[in-house]
């Protein structure tokens, strides 16, 4: 396999054996998946830049060096041609997306392949190995092997020509074949996770090769937090199109967040109709039916006909948010029943309204929280739920896509729990210790040699050099135990019987002095083997025992204690929890530490 | 006034607070713990006299700051994002390296000095360094930056307590207005010449290149504005330089004529209690816990950054530990580490602090270099590069910065050689 980071500063050689530069960089023509090799650049000894054809000079290539098939002589140089792309100067190094797995990312290094005579690109390097060779292939190696000694590899992450769209080059003059895949032509719901990665310089350069429909798309796709900042980087011409394409509520939701001069600004150059709506929808309280609701619905009355439905349908309500509810609605507007775009169609189009309304119906108040909205919807399965005030009028709508933002929103809050670090038993030592991501050892060893540095200005025994070390498996332990109680919480919820609690919390109790005695014995060990005073071996094995049981202990009760009140709000708040156990651990296991080391000390 | 006028007025000030920040706060940051033990050891030991010298360091520091402010302007990318393009990965891994070393004593400095003011409160350091850690953790983790910035921004007017501690102190105007003016630098010894060189390399800071240039980013600041967020750098060099020197003012007011001699911040506020009265030695010991905290919220979270920004990983305090693994340890690995460190009984402060500031001296040249180099690639900013008048000041800085470094360095490591 060819690298590019491995072949960048070898020499050139020509047909005579004669060095006659160093490699800089490589051009491609980018027409193919796997774009041939065009051309060779590289610095003459004078370090003048020189631009040679692959295919008419360069007979032999390898990791070290390229020898051509002509002397120096008779050389003929040539230009980077428009649809020809530099791999160092345009892609190494370089921030670009791809497309494929959908996230920005950093081109570590580029690997080439020889096929038929021809070097062909097959991608970019984007992850930890091609990082590795960047720094020094002699790392690489060395952690390859060490992997190996684990039975592990370092896989090489490769992104193919075809699913990458670079950031910096603006490559829409470049002639691109038909299966380079281009961020815009993504889903808007992909395309917002990338943008929501990239700059406000980056966003805007993506935003300007994008019509007002994709913008509007993308934006409304966007977490709520960014979307107003976007939004502000558009003059307000732009802004106020884009704002007006938008669903009044997604509109409404981002104006709100807008600085009151901005907002108003915006409102005045928007359509009268959508400033209207918006601005209605802006009266609402955040988080509640009102706030969620779109005002777009279609309204009809009893006595029109099917027939005279579907032609409103295709007419003046063509471009409503969601048809195939048809609320039927009195005088002012006070919603009487429902009718849907399956009763219209079955039915004869003579038929009259009153003779096919539905009128039980589902209906939401204004001021209804958004959550108990989404629950009603997804336990009836309900496309839409019209919403209305206190006098019954109908004031709009929750569509289904609205009601799955906010179940998501709840979702996710969970979800963060479950995957910041899965809840796991206090006893499953073994698969605890295999599964603690490795920074922790690598912040230990570091914890530890900082220590022993500042040790050259301290002359008190060894014994902060142990507690160094253990220090970061006391708040690893605490941030388990964290997850493990709230982990609890979300299986259990709030119920659990008293006796229930009682043989749990004697399990976990006994676990926890198991455990404790088992890391007191180790500590003991390995203080004993470093030939400690057993004074002071004595102290902190016993100090770690103690923590251990101390973090097991609050592990049992946590669950119960943070059922105390309201349980969403612990789960919306776990890393709070869990920093708290965090920081709580490593004070008794410090304040411990300190207090034995004084009583054994004497 | 008429309304256009008035409107005009409004629209320009708004213009200015949403593109302030950045500069200001990474300024304020700058009187850290180091910063302020450095300051107060400045004017212990040699009252008045070291005064001048933060009027050549002002500009050093402005023009520093306003280069890497300018880069992000018109660039839209951070400091290592720039390094890692220009210079590959080799040289930006070993600068991340060095710079996570250095933040990582500054961090380390920080807790100290949380855990040595709030000691003089009757706070146990037991239970001021974990709940420090846990403050800072969560205020970047749980809040959004808009927020985040407000909160410094709002904290950075607690500085107005070393103001306020240095007038009570009740300086000799005119001896400290006669001293800077004309600086007493004939017949000093040796030692007045390292304490200068460590108060310029405590000013002058390399992290706060990379976390101004990436604040810039993060807000979007646009070449359009670039003159307001040039004022704004120059507003927050300019007050870190006034707070600096009410610090030495206080302390060479009160502590200097008693001939107290003091090696950390906290002495300081101790000691000015007797001299000057309580409330400016309570006043000093707060602003000395706050700029400890708010350093200690602001360097793990720029490391983090720089570090994921220079390596390619997913960085930002919104991805998970699973989306942003390296982010996430750096940035928890940090503040945890550093706060155990300091927790350890009997850990020396004053070594931590000391050894901070050499680093601290040692990176900065290197990253105004690199920072340098880039300032003038046309080919990267545009008609933005510098002028030439202008590249030999900056030029000039460095050199200040760098030989200042050296002179520190060498006075520390062979502190025979200079009869320190």
């Amino acid at each position: 396999m060819i690298y590019l980071t491995r072949m960048l500063g070898k020499p050139v050689v020509d047909a005579a054996g004669d060095e006659i530069g160093i490699i800089s960089d490589i051009a491609i023509a980018t027409g193919e998946v796997f774009p041939r090799v065009t051309a060779l650049a590289f610095k003459g000894p004078d370090k003048t830049p020189l631009m040679l054809s692959w295919r008419k000079y360069v007979a032999e290539f390898d990791n070290e060096r390229i020898v051509l098939n002509a002397a120096r002589p008779d050389l003929r140089f040539s230009y980077l041609q428009p649809d020809e792309v530099l791999l160092h100067r345009d892609l190494l190094n370089k921030q670009i997306v791809d497309t494929q797995g959908m996230k920005v990312v950093r081109v570590n290094d580029l690997k080439l392949s020889e096929s038929r005579n021809q070097l062909r690109l097959l991608g970019a390097e984007v992850g930890a190995r091609g990082l590795l060779r960047g720094i020094s292939p002699a790392l690489e190696r060395a952690v390859e092997r060490v992997a190996g000694l684990f039975g592990r590899t370092v896989p090489e992450d490769i992104i193919a020509w075809n699913y990458m769209d670079l950031l910096e080059r603006d490559l829409s003059s470049v002639k691109l074949s038909v299966t380079h895949k281009r961020l815009h032509e993504l889903h808007p719901a992909d395309m917002a996770d990338i943008l929501e990665k990239l700059t406000p310089a980056q966003r805007a350069k993506v935003f300007e090769h994008l019509d007002d429909d994709q913008v509007a798309e993308t934006i409304s796709e966007m977490e709520d937090d960014i979307q107003a900042d976007v939004v502000e980087d558009f003059s307000d011409q732009r802004a106020s199109d884009i704002l007006e394409i938008m669903d009044p509520d997604d509109a409404a939701d981002i104006i709100g967040d807008l600085p009151y001069d901005k907002a108003e600004a915006l409102l005045r150059l928007m359509g009268v109709k959508e400033a209207r709506q918006v601005r209605k929808l802006l009266g609402y309280k955040e988080k509640t039916a009102g706030g969620i609701m779109t005002p777009e619905v279609t309204t009809v009355t009893e006595e029109a006909t099917v027939q005279e439905v579907i032609e409103h349908l295709r007419g003046a309500a063509a471009e409503n948010e969601n048809i195939y509810y048809i609320y039927v609605v009195g005088p002012k507007r006070v919603l009487e029943g429902v009718i849907s775009l399956r009763d219209l169609i079955v039915s004869a189009p003579d038929t009259r309204i009153a003779d096919i309304v539905e009128r039980e119906l589902f209906t939401a108040g204004v001021d209804d929280d958004q959550e108990q909205v989404a629950d009603m919807m997804s336990k009836y399965d309900l496309l839409a739920l019209p919403v209305v005030d206190e006098a019954g009028r109908l004031l709009g709508m929750v569509t289904v896509d609205d009601a799955l933002d906010v179940l998501d929103e709840e979702a996710a809050e969970d979800l963060a729990l479950a995957t910041g670090s899965a809840p796991a038993e206090v006893s499953a030592l073994r698969g605890w210790l295999g599964r603690g991501p490795q920074w922790i050892i690598a912040w230990a060893v570091y914890g530890v040699a900082v220590a022993g540095l500042l040790r050259l200005f301290w002359d008190r025994p060894a014994l902060f050099l142990v507690a160094a070390a253990f220090l970061p498996l006391a708040v690893r332990l605490s941030e388990e135990v964290a997850s493990h109680a709230l982990g609890r919480l979300i299986e259990r919820g709030s119920d659990e019987a008293v006796g229930v609690f009682l043989r749990r919390f004697m399990v976990d109790v006994a676990a926890g002095a198991a455990l404790g005695v088992i890391s007191g014995l180790v500590a003991l060990a390995v203080l004993q083997a470093m030939r400690q005073p057993i004074a002071v071996s004595s102290a902190l094995s016993l100090s770690v025992g103690l923590t251990v049981l101390a973090l097991a202990i609050v592990g049992a009760i946590l669950p119960s204690v943070l059922t105390i009140g309201d349980t969403g709000r612990w789960r919306a708040s776990s890393p709070l929890v869990t920093a708290l156990m965090g920081a709580g651990g490593a004070m008794v296991f410090m304040s411990l530490t300190a207090l034995l080391q004084n009583a054994f000390g004497k | 006034m008429d309304m256009t006028k008035r409107n005009k007025l409004r629209v320009r000030l708004g213009l200015f607070f949403a593109v302030v920040g950045p500069g200001i706060i990474t300024a304020m940051v700058d009187n850290d713990a180091g910063g302020v033990t450095t300051y107060s050891i400045a004017g212990a030991s040699f009252g008045y006299s070291l005064l001048w010298a933060l009027v050549p360091i002002t500009v050093a520091l402005i023009v520093v700051q306003e280069m890497a402010s300018r880069l992000g302007v018109f660039t839209g990318k951070g400091l290592a994002d720039l390094i890692r393009e220009k210079w590959g990965i080799r040289v930006t891994f070993y600068l991340m390296i060095a710079l996570l070393v250095v933040n990582f004593a500054n961090t380390l400095a920080e807790f100290a000095g949380w855990a040595a003011s709030l000691e003089l409160f009757g706070i146990n350091r037991y239970v001021s360094v974990p709940i420090g850690a846990f403050i800072v953790w969560i205020m970047v983790a749980r809040g959004n930056y808009k927020v985040v910035e407000k909160l410094f921004l709002i904290a950075s007017t607690i500085y107005i307590t070393y103001i306020l501690s240095g007038w009570m102190a009740g300086p000799d105007w005119g001896q400290a207005v006669k001293e800077i003016l004309v600086p007493p630098i004939a017949g000093q010894p040796t030692q007045y010449w390292i304490t200068m060189v460590g108060v310029i390399g405590t000013t002058i800071a390399p992290w706060m290149q990379f976390y101004q240039q990436s604040s810039i980013v993060e807000k979007g600041i646009k070449p359009k504005e670039y003159k307001l967020a040039a004022i704004d750098t120059v507003i927050g060099c300019v007050l870190a330089v006034v707070v600096a020197t009410f610090i030495t003012l206080a302390c060479a007011a009160t502590l200097h004529p008693a001939g107290i001699n003091i090696q950390f911040a906290e002495q300081a506020a101790k000691a000015l209690e007797p001299l000057a009265g309580k409330y400016a030695s309570v006043l000093f010991a707060i602003g000395l816990a706050n700029a400890s905290l708010f350093a200690a919220s602001i360097l793990p979270l720029s490391t983090a950054y720089t570090i994921s920004e220079g390596m390619g990983w997913e960085g930002g305090v919104s991805k998970t530990r699973k989306q942003a693994p390296g982010f996430h340890a750096i940035y928890t690995g940090m503040i945890v580490v550093a706060a155990a460190i300091i927790l350890i009984p009997g850990v020396p402060l004053i070594p931590v602090i000391f050894g901070s500031q050499v680093m601290n001296g040692v990176l900065m040249p290197i990253t105004a270099y690199f920072a340098l180099q880039l300032v003038n690639d046309r080919r990267l900013i545009g008609d933005a590069v510098n002028s030439k008048r202008y590249n030999v000041l900056a030029w000039g800085c460095v050199a200040f910065g760098g030989l200042g470094s050296a002179i520190m360095v060498t006075s520390m490591v062979f502190p025979a050689l200079l009869g320190g």
